[in-house]
């Protein structure tokens, strides 16, 4: 049989394990050979092929681009027509939208552009939005006065990099390289005013869903956040001491459900009971509601409303209609369509509500879990955009309306009214602007008013980038105390990164999406719904209040909207599912059925997370091992698994009906669907860490958040980038021990960090606390050694009288000559050029007046300059040197420079460093190499790592990572860690890793015996030493060190000043103080709190306690209270104290100082 | 020692095997202390030319000055002459500054990629100014016939490199780079004994597993005798594999393995500056230099306090 295993397998593959599982005992068991065979086909081919098609921001790109292709049209579709109130006749309509080339105006004309332009010269990467005009401007004249201009510019729309209409949408490496953009760069951003901004994912409950939750005092609700085109409302149907109340902004109080379903015509009780269920239990809670109602007098249609309309507010905007029918109508669940002013569908809708808050109140258990990620959706950039730019265009609109009213109102209209400069206002384009780069999302219109949108992308590393592309924030405010949404949820699995969150008050609730996640995006409605009627689903209008929950009969609910029943809801369920298998209908669909509601949920709105599965016939997986050979000679591609239904994606709602097998030998006769790969459940930033499942789990929580912190390269073009802060590794190298996810992310290609050889022992007692001793050797060759990356710049300003700033020829003489060495003669430091602290770098000048009337110019040349030149601060004693000079016009047209300066820096005590293990530790000493230890082959240690750093820390995948490194060193060949990659053949075994180490003539353990560089002795024990990617992570001394002996002060108070960018001192706080005075020092205290910070002489009056001053003629101390100078003394206070003192004074407070002899 | 009176050895030194680049001596009768203070100084204290000052008229490659200087800095250059060179802070001649023929060698690199071929620039493209010092021989071992050079940078089209080196004396206890070693160590020999009647004992598939367990081939059994024979003592590297496979086996004892303290096994690599036998050499002239510093110091006072007993014996001999 292991022969028969062999023949399936692919050569290339490392399944050996799949031949050891058999039993090496004699005695066969004669059952398991007579199993079928499962042969597992390696699925692993699957995952690169995925990302190829789907990408890692493929999430952000399909958002972005169903916007622009359909979102954006549906928008101007539905706001086409502009009329003028005064004559009707008169128009403009919009008949096509569409998004042009990135480019940007100069003297009329369109110059197309590109990225990498954009980031250099601060400018917004976008494209003109043209549409179609047709326009009637004469009204009932006889004339032809119809008239049509295509393409017309109504404003630029931020183009999201790499999306359909971005310039680098479908090029290859070599037009990406030659646009000046790394192909390794995933896009999904924007480039909005020259800095890159991402918008975040954003997480939300859904909308359209009934949720079933309890409030503070234990009451069960019902809410639905209803949303659609033109409303949003949000409606609860709530359980308190046994009565329904409905709770809606609209209405001024709680209200008696049963009053509202009278007044939506549901006059007869008995009818809602059925409504509701036959069964009695229902009847029996729903009873109190029934009797208050009619302890009210409210019986009919009409007295109902007659309650409801004084409690109905009069904010309602239609204020055309008043009482409580229109917000019935309109606000309330306004998710379910009023036709024909037939409440039913509204009042089914109430009763199913009521129902499952009866369920709920019956049984805790049905209660709707808030954090379950089924019942979330991703709001995505695309999707937001399309709100502003809704927004944007109906403003836009009205202020066309409200022109064009003015003209038409105006008696004589000399000219032809001409809508087209109305349009082509800026008012899009910087609302547009402002918002993606301001992240204050505040449209009134939509009631939306958030803040930090979007965010500056983090290029600090390659990972920081990919992981900030994949964020997710979180609806709830972090101030939160509570521990149910920050927790790790079961239904995240696959979907979202179990490991990748920060730590402290944003720990669980910011998130992270998984390798093969994918979002969502609307989908037609329409076909769906009568595909549905079609597949059996019986209507709603024909159903009466009795048929509604008969048994075995499950209600059909599309989007949140109850369709009809269903008899055979599995079946329905099966069908629906073939027909998506069949790609008969979006392949985003889900089908669920829901066994304890009964009901099945179709849904194909955007914004939920999903992920593709292996589809198994009773648990044999549809993929076979040809499937496989034909992708790997790419005659497939991932989408044509999907065409023939061996793969399709699963949400978090349809995963609750299918069983998913791990692996294809685990799979039984029940399984439906097989995973592709386990370690595709982690994401990217967790994806970087080897062996992950053998780490303690915050372990690699960590390391998330430190990957994003370490140096390394950032991106092909990172030296044709001008980032305010690059911080570069000189020497970057590819971990020795990978994982799958680094091969297909490409962080073998843009790594950060180096391999170095660990050996893990005590060493010289510099080591504490996780301290790590270095090799000045290793670092003298170039391990850790980094470059820093500063931006300065300086613009030429042009100002309001006509002056404008101008660059001097340096002084190459005279006093101020020594700073200005590195200026070439135009006044600009030249690159390579090495500068200094004090160091001028633009010798610029400013007009001594800038404001007032305009200057000749003739004038400008007469006009007084004062200096501005701009000085370098860099760290003291270290040299820098000018790398980049750029000059380019920025958006007012003034001339600006950008310096970029660098400093190469080798590690010094102090900078801190990580292994790929959530284990970090700062240099603690740096050790000649002769004094390391060293083993009979002439190996020498990079770094010594103390071993006290494993046992509380349990990081196993490290360890594992040393030996996997040593034995891939010692063969040359790369190994692999992948997350639960051992039966996969993705991660090699300890045992393959001993084996190969023991071949190669070292110990199984990765132990080597070492002598001491010192004494020349064998060491004690035997070292456990091999290499161990680390990276060098941001935070150096040089950037932190800071002292102070004297300095600047604070000009109120004239304390030091804090911090160290302004020079300040250290604290003495109070708990420091109170140390202090616990010991007794008092004199230290006095002198730290005064002496070395405020001291003041004043002058205090004995008689009236109050301050006063010195006169320098007379020479003594003056009463200003008294008018009087005897009885003065002079006293040392803190200046502070003396402030305090004169401030309760100004409020009428008098403190009156009362002395002693001391 | 007799008596105690007198520490002199005579270490003896056997060359086993001598290359260009490694030799490899076994050092007897003497112990830890002179053998790494040996290893030490061949590391850290024998003095080679390195590149120590670039002065970059054009750089247009892709890499930064710094990032040149350091990469040329690394390149070994032939040092033959670097003991009797002077340091460039002690010498007369060019007080200090580091521009005489007494202290430094001039390099010049020029190039400039004119074809759309990237261009390599190696440590072959550096010019010296002086004969004797110039960048090492380089050759891939794959390819012994071609010399390539030390690869500095890549050029593309129309980047350029112009620039001014100067090498100077060094140690590498001052950089990395002056250091004339690629690898220096040692290890003791063992001595290794089977006891022969309890490997006896012993049946033939014993006998290999117990050669087996050792991660390198120490052992190997005897094809006509079918006897355990230690064929290589020196691939041991005392990790105690066998010593606990036998306790395993329930035969302790059945091997004892012992570090000779006084013999050494010697493994000098040198980065081709100089040659790895001039290398060990120059150590030994190094050493016995630094001794003589100690013993001719003639403040006895002084030199009491910084050795103790030790200068009082090197005074009296």
């Amino acid at each position: 049989m292991g022969e028969k295993k062999d023949s399936l397998e692919d050569p290339t593959k490392q399944n050996q394990h799949v031949g050891k599982q058999l039993p090496d005992n004699p005695d066969i068991d004669m059952q398991f050979l007579s199993a079928p065979i499962k042969s597992a086909v390696d699925k692993y081919q699957l995952v690169p092929e995925f990302l190829k098609v789907r990408g890692l921001v493929k999430q952000h790109l399909d958002s972005f681009n169903y916007f622009v292709n359909i979102g954006i049209k549906k928008i101007v579709r539905a706001n086409d027509r502009i009329e003028s109130s005064l004559d009707p006749s008169v128009y403009v309509r919009f008949k096509n939208v569409r998004i042009g080339k990135p480019s940007v105006p100069s003297d009329g004309v369109d110059d197309e552009i590109c990225p990498q332009f954009c980031r250099l010269s601060d400018m917004t990467y976008a494209a003109p939005i043209l549409v179609n005009v047709e326009y009637n401007t004469q009204g009932n004249n006889p004339q032809k006065t119809r008239f049509e201009k295509n393409d017309v510019t109504i404003g630029r729309m931020p183009i999201m990099l790499r999306s359909c209409c971005c310039v680098l949408y479908g090029k290859d490496e070599a037009e990406l390289a030659r646009l000046g953009e790394c192909p390794l760069d995933p896009g999904g951003y924007f480039v909005i005013k020259g800095t890159e901004k991402v918008m975040l994912i954003q997480e939300q409950l859904s909308k359209n869903r009934i949720i079933i939750d309890s409030d503070k005092k234990g009451n069960i609700n019902a809410s639905v956040t209803s949303s659609t085109e033109d409303r949003k409302s949000k409606t609860v149907i709530l359980m308190e001491k046994g009565k329904m109340y409905l709770h809606l902004n609209m209405f001024s109080e709680k209200i008696p459900i049963m009053v509202v379903m009278k007044a939506m015509g549901m006059e007869s009780d008995q009818e809602v009971v059925q409504m509701v269920g036959r069964d009695p239990r229902y009847s029996a809670v729903l009873l109190p509601s029934i009797e208050e109602c009619a302890n009210k007098g409210i019986f009919t249609k009409q007295q109902a409303l007659e309650y409801l309309d004084p409690k109905a507010k009069r904010t309602y905007a239609s204020a055309s209609e008043k009482g409580a029918l229109p917000v019935l109508r309109d606000m309330f669940l306004a998710n379910v369509p009023v036709r024909q002013g037939s409440f039913r569908a509204k009042c089914i809708y109430v009763a199913v509500m009521l129902r499952r808050v009866i369920d709920a109140f019956l049984n805790k258990d049905t209660m709707d879990d808030k954090d379950y990620v089924g019942n979330k959706r991703l709001e995505l950039s695309g999707q937001l955009i399309s709100l502003l730019f809704e927004d944007l265009f109906k403003t836009m609109i009205d202020n066309v309306k409200k022109k064009m009213d003015e003209i038409m109102g105006k008696p004589s209209r000399s000219s032809r009214f001409d809508p087209a400069p109305y349009l082509c206002g800026d008012s899009i384009t910087n609302g547009l602007e402002r918002t993606l780069s301001t992240g204050n999302f505040n449209v009134k219109r939509f009631r939306m008013d958030r803040k930090g949108m979007t965010q500056v992308l983090a290029r600090l590393s390659f990972i920081a980038a990919m992981g900030h592309m994949t964020r997710i924030s979180p609806q709830f405010e972090k101030s939160r105390k509570v521990s149910g949404p920050r927790a790790l949820q079961p239904s995240q699995w696959g979907m979202l990164c179990p490991c990748d969150t920060p730590e402290g008050e944003a720990c669980g609730l910011v998130k992270n999406l998984a390798l093969m996640t994918h979002v969502t995006t609307d989908e037609e409605e329409g076909p769906l719904i009568s595909l549905c009627y079609y597949l059996g689903v019986e209507d709603l209008e024909l159903l009466s209040g009795e048929e509604l929950h008969t048994p075995n009969s499950f209600l059909v609910i599309f989007n949140g909207l109850i369709l009809g029943k269903h008899r055979r809801p599995q079946h329905f369920a099966a069908t629906m599912r073939k027909l998506r298998r069949a790609g008969k209908i979006g392949e985003f669909v889900s089908v669920y059925v829901n066994e304890k509601q009964c009901c099945v949920y179709v849904a194909s709105d955007g914004g939920r997370v999903c992920r593709p599965l292996v589809i198994a016939d009773k648990g044999i997986s549809r993929i076979k091992e040809h499937h496989m050979k034909e992708l790997l000679a790419g005659v497939r591609t991932f989408d044509s698994f999907l065409q023939d239904g061996l793969i399709e994606y699963l949400d978090v709602n349809e995963e609750n009906n299918a069983l998913i097998a791990l692996y294809e030998g685990e799979a039984t006769t029940e399984t439906t669907h097989i995973e592709i790969e386990p370690f595709t459940i982690l994401g990217v930033c967790a994806g970087l860490i080897p062996f992950p499942h053998h780490n303690q789990s915050p372990r690699n929580t960590y390391q998330c958040a430190m990957g994003k912190q370490a140096m390394g390269n950032i991106a092909y073009n990172q030296l044709r980038r001008m980032d305010t802060l690059l911080y570069l590794l000189v020497y970057p190298q590819r971990p020795l021990l990978t994982t799958k996810t680094i091969e297909l992310v490409g962080y073998d290609k843009l790594g950060a960090g180096q391999n170095a050889t660990v050996a893990v022992m005590s060493y010289s007692g510099y080591d504490i606390e996780d301290a790590i001793v270095m090799n000045k050797s290793s670092l003298d060759r170039g391990f850790g050694r980094c470059i820093v990356m500063k931006r300065y710049s300086a613009v030429l300003q042009k100002y309001e009288n006509d002056t404008q700033d101008r660059i001097l020829r340096p002084d190459r003489k005279g006093y101020g000559a020594k700073h200005m060495r590195i200026l070439d003669d135009d006044g600009i430091a030249s690159p390579g050029e090495i500068i200094s602290p004090q160091d001028i770098y633009i010798n610029k000048q400013s007009p001594a007046v800038t404001r007032g009337t305009r200057v000749p110019p003739s004038e400008l040349p007469n006009i007084g300059y004062k200096s501005s030149k701009q000085t370098f601060k860099g760290p003291e004693g270290e040299s820098c040197v000018v790398d980049r000079v750029a000059l380019y016009n920025d958006r007012h047209n003034n001339l600006s420079i950008k310096f970029l300066i660098r400093h190469t820096r080798r590690p010094e005590v102090g900078d801190k460093f990580s292994s790929r293990h959530g284990q970090k530790g700062v240099c603690g000493t740096i050790i000649q190499q002769e004094d390391f230890p060293f083993s009979e082959r002439g190996i020498c240690p990079d770094l010594i790592m103390n071993p006290h750093g494993f046992p509380s820390r349990m990081t196993v995948g490290k360890m594992i990572e040393l030996l996997g490194g040593k034995a891939g060193v010692s063969c040359g060949r790369f190994h692999y860690g992948s997350a639960f990659g051992e039966p996969s053949g993705h991660a090699d075994t300890v045992e393959a890793m001993s084996e190969i180490l023991v071949n190669k003539g070292f110990s199984y353990n990765g132990k080597d015996f070492l002598y001491s560089g010192i004494t020349g002795c064998p060491l004690q024990a035997y070292i456990f030493m091999g290499p161990i990617y680390y990276q060098k992570l941001k935070h150096m001394v040089l950037d932190k060190m800071h002292a102070r002996a004297d300095g600047p002060r604070v000009l109120l108070t004239r304390q030091p000043t804090e911090g160290r960018a302004r020079n300040g001192g250290l604290r003495v706080g109070e708990m420091e103080r109170d140390c202090l005075i616990a010991y007794g020092a008092s004199m230290l205290i006095f002198e730290r709190l005064m002496i070395s910070s405020d001291p003041f002489e004043v002058q205090v009056c004995r008689i009236c306690g109050l301050l006063g001053y010195y006169n320098h003629h007379l020479k003594t101390g003056i009463c200003s209270s008294c008018k009087k100078r005897d009885g003065m003394s002079t006293m040392k206070l803190p200046y502070a104290c003396k402030l305090l003192i004169q401030e309760l004074q100004s409020m009428n407070i008098v403190p009156r100082l009362k002395l002693a002899e001391a | 020692m007799d008596g105690g009176m007198s520490y002199q050895r005579f270490p003896k030194v056997k060359i086993r095997e001598m290359k260009d680049d490694m030799v490899k001596f076994e050092l007897r009768e003497t112990d830890a202390s002179v053998a790494n203070a040996l290893r030490r100084v061949m590391i850290a204290e024998v003095p080679t030319v390195a590149i120590d000052l670039v002065e970059i008229e054009v750089n247009s490659s892709v890499l930064n000055d710094e990032f040149i200087a350091h990469r040329l800095g690394l390149i070994p250059l032939t040092s033959d002459r670097a003991m009797s060179m002077r340091f460039s802070r002690d010498c007369d001649a060019c007080d200090g500054d580091g521009q005489c023929e007494f202290c430094s060698v001039e390099f010049h690199l020029r190039a400039k990629c004119l074809t759309d071929q990237t261009l390599d620039v190696t440590s072959k493209d550096l010019y010296s100014s002086d004969h004797t010092v110039v960048p090492v021989e380089f050759s891939d071992p794959n390819d012994p016939g071609e010399q390539r050079g030390i690869i500095i940078v890549k050029l593309r089209r129309g980047q350029e490199l112009r620039l001014r080196a100067i090498a100077r004396k060094g140690i590498g206890k001052d950089h990395a780079k002056w250091s004339p070693a690629a690898t220096v160590t040692f290890m003791y020999e063992p001595m290794i004994r089977i006891n022969e009647d309890l490997m006896d004992t012993l049946s033939l598939e014993e006998k290999r597993t117990w050669i087996e367990s050792s991660p390198t081939k120490v052992f190997d059994l005897d094809p006509v005798t079918q006897q355990v024979v230690v064929v290589e003592p020196e691939l041991y590297t005392y990790d105690d594999e066998v010593i606990k496979k036998a306790d395993a086996m329930g035969k302790s004892g059945l091997v004892e393995i012992e570090a000779k303290e006084d013999s050494f096994i010697f493994t000098v690599e040198s980065t081709g500056a100089i040659k790895a036998s001039q290398l060990v050499l120059n150590a030994i002239e190094i050493l016995k230099q630094k001794l003589d510093a100690v013993r001719l110091s003639d403040d006895t006072v002084e030199a009491d306090d910084q050795f103790g007993e030790l200068g009082a014996h090197l005074r009296g001999g």
